[in-house]
């Protein structure tokens, strides 16, 4: 029986047009399951930022297809990606991205209010997400008046907020200290246990390779492992 | 209001206060901007309308009637035709608020220490107080009371030129009817300040009967001044006369100063490039502000991209923060303005030694605005300002989210 797959890539590649083309990824193949808890790694230059971009509708594959829930993202315009996103996938940025003139509470809402959830949903998904990620004392509390932990935090929660398909984090770890890292790890651990949110990473962070259920190592934008724990 | 476009002007809101200075320096613009604007078209509107009212209340009136011939030769025998008829039939006409009629010559003027030509009007001095305001420009002596035997009314330039006074003798050599040299003795009975340099030089008045003997006229004149209830009925009651006497003929103000349609009309065009200058200034000055204010946040764009907010949002986002821009530098600039025009209104910018009085124009100017006015300029500085926030706008949706998210 065939199994569904939240995501489902095949022959996925990308080249870097230039004086000298450069292949980011090449001919990849990858399935990842509901649920999953899963690191693509690889040293710099490996392709794991380029796969993690393809799959989340950041960035177009020069050759290949990629499908999210069965739909395909080839082909679609730069808005209908952009709406895709808004409702299937959560991403956590490297550096925080969060919006600087919101609060912590607005930040997290902000997705919502695109997606036109109605107010009193929002407000009652919101804090509950706060909660989760244990940030409800610092609701009105704007980015630059919360560690850098705290506003990976308040990502995590504004990624989840949308209720996606999956989340994807790149490098999420990579501008913490190890117990904001740490605190973070547990938190979607427990939100991937609990909750049955899938993650993908791209890291090279030990800490979250370690917590990893699944790793897949990219290397010349190749996977030359796929281990699952 | 959908809670989306809520919390995109919430974040626009937010967002111009990221870099108070810059947004400082932009509202600021707006506001000098819009008041030099306003200010600029104020003071030429006052300027403007100052001399029209000149020209109507002092040298013209609304619309004037002569024989045919007269405005070329200026000679004394080209008088009007049963004048006291058409005064009549004027006088009944509604729009018609008073008429004036005139002798006119071009006599010879000398007085002990200097001798030159002036234009010398033969008036009723009841009848011109009801068309011009002559009479209030008067500075020594009195309107035409105190000599009873040829007074004649000059002004403080012609005074000074000629070095008399009241009460000084001058004679008037011209040509009568017939040809023929004549003289006349006349005595100083008032001295004028009309403010109006190049019309003081020229203007010296006599009573009508005076002259007409001079000119061997009899009852006649050269000329009938008609003041209307309406400025802006001029061309149309002066073009109605004209058709119903065919064999005079019947200027408007604007037809009778020479120079002067073209001036309201090169007026316009000078107003219309001086705002246009100051809004071309403040297009590149808010197009600069507002790219910067995109290109220090592409990171936090190509985020907002990437997590799903459409590129119509972001456009909408930056216009928006245009706007409130405007909407604060705007009321601003208009109240900044309203001040200047209401208190240069009251009191006059005084152009000093400058010598616009010798082209006709007051050293004093009011500055005046009409609300239309007011509401044109602010309309074409929000157009401006919307126009200068399309470019940037653009910048922000063409930007590659996974690019904008790694840049630093």
């Amino acid at each position: 029986m065939k199994k569904n797959y939240v995501i489902e890539a095949e022959n996925l590649s990308k080249i870097y047009a230039g004086v000298v083309p450069v292949k980011a990824v090449d001919e990849v193949n990858l399935q990842i399951q509901d649920n999953e808890f899963t690191a693509i790694v690889g040293p710099s230059g490996s392709g794991k930022s380029t796969l993690l971009n393809m799959i989340g509708g950041l960035d177009r594959p020069t050759s290949g297809t990629i499908k999210v829930n069965d739909i395909l993202l080839n082909g679609m315009t730069d808005n209908q990606l952009i709406n895709f996103r808004l409702h299937h996938i959560g991403f956590v940025f490297q550096s925080f991205n969060l919006i600087p003139v919101l609060t912590a509470k607005e930040n997290a809402e902000f997705i919502m209010l695109l997606q036109k959830v109605p107010l009193q949903q929002r407000e009652k998904r919101v804090m509950s997400l706060l909660k989760e990620v244990g940030l409800d004392d610092k609701l009105d509390s704007r980015p630059s008046q919360l560690s850098g932990g705290q506003q990976q935090r308040v990502a995590v929660a504004r990624a989840l907020a949308s209720k996606p398909d999956f989340v994807l984090a790149d490098e999420p770890t990579a501008n913490l200290d190890s117990k904001s890292a740490f605190n973070l790890l547990d938190i979607m651990a427990r939100l991937n246990q609990e909750e049955g949110i899938t993650f993908i990473f791209s890291t090279h962070d030990q800490r979250v390779i370690d917590r990893a259920r699944r790793v897949i190592t990219l290397e010349d934008g190749k996977i030359v492992s796929d281990e699952i724990r | 209001m959908p809670c989306g476009v809520k919390m995109i002007g919430k974040i626009a809101w937010k967002n111009i206060w990221r870099n108070k200075v810059r947004s400082a320096v932009v509202i600021i613009a707006i506001a000098i901007g819009l008041w030099a604007g306003m200010f600029a078209s104020a003071f030429v509107v006052g300027m403007m309308n100052q001399k029209i009212d000149s020209v109507i209340n002092l040298e013209l009136s609304h619309f004037q009637v002569h024989h045919p011939s007269f405005q070329d030769e200026m000679l004394p025998k080209f008088v009007i035709p049963n004048s006291e008829e058409i005064i009549q039939k004027m006088n009944n006409n509604e729009a018609i608020k008073n008429t004036s009629p005139r002798v006119v010559a071009m006599p010879m003027i000398n007085s002990a220490n200097y001798s030159g030509m002036l234009k010398v009007t033969g008036i009723d001095p009841e009848n011109e107080k009801r068309v011009t305001d002559l009479h209030e420009f008067v500075l020594e002596g009195k309107y035409f009371e105190g000599i009873k035997r040829n007074p004649i009314l000059l002004s403080k330039k012609t005074a000074e030129k000629y070095k008399i006074k009241i009460r000084s003798k001058v004679v008037l050599t011209l040509q009568d009817k017939q040809g023929e040299i004549t003289a006349g003795a006349f005595r100083v009975v008032g001295i004028y300040d009309s403010k109006n340099g190049m019309y003081d030089e020229m203007n010296a008045f006599v009573l009508a009967p005076d002259l007409q003997k001079l000119l061997d006229i009899n009852h006649d004149v050269h000329e009938i001044a008609v003041l209307l209830n309406e400025h802006d009925l001029a061309e149309s009651v002066a073009t109605q006369y004209q058709e119903e006497f065919p064999n005079l003929e019947i200027k408007s103000w604007m037809d009778l100063a020479s120079g002067m349609r073209f001036m309201v009309e090169a007026m316009d065009v000078y107003t219309f490039f001086i705002v246009g200058i100051i809004l071309v200034a403040l297009l590149f000055s808010i197009i600069n502000t507002m790219l910067m204010a995109v290109l220090e946040r592409v990171r936090e764009i190509g985020m907002l991209m990437a997590v799903g907010m459409s590129k119509l949002r972001v456009f909408k986002m930056i216009m928006l923060e245009t706007l409130f821009l405007c909407l604060i530098g705007g009321p601003l600039g208009l109240l900044l303005a309203w001040i200047c025009i209401q208190y240069f209104g009251r009191y006059g910018i005084d152009l000093g030694g400058a010598s616009y009085s010798d082209y006709g124009f007051t050293n004093l100017v009011y500055t005046q605005l009409d609300m239309m006015s007011y509401i044109s300029v602010t309309l074409m500085v929000l157009g401006m300002a919307i126009l200068a926030a399309i470019y940037p706008a653009v910048k922000a949706i063409n930007l590659i989210p996974v690019e904008a998210i790694r840049k630093i």
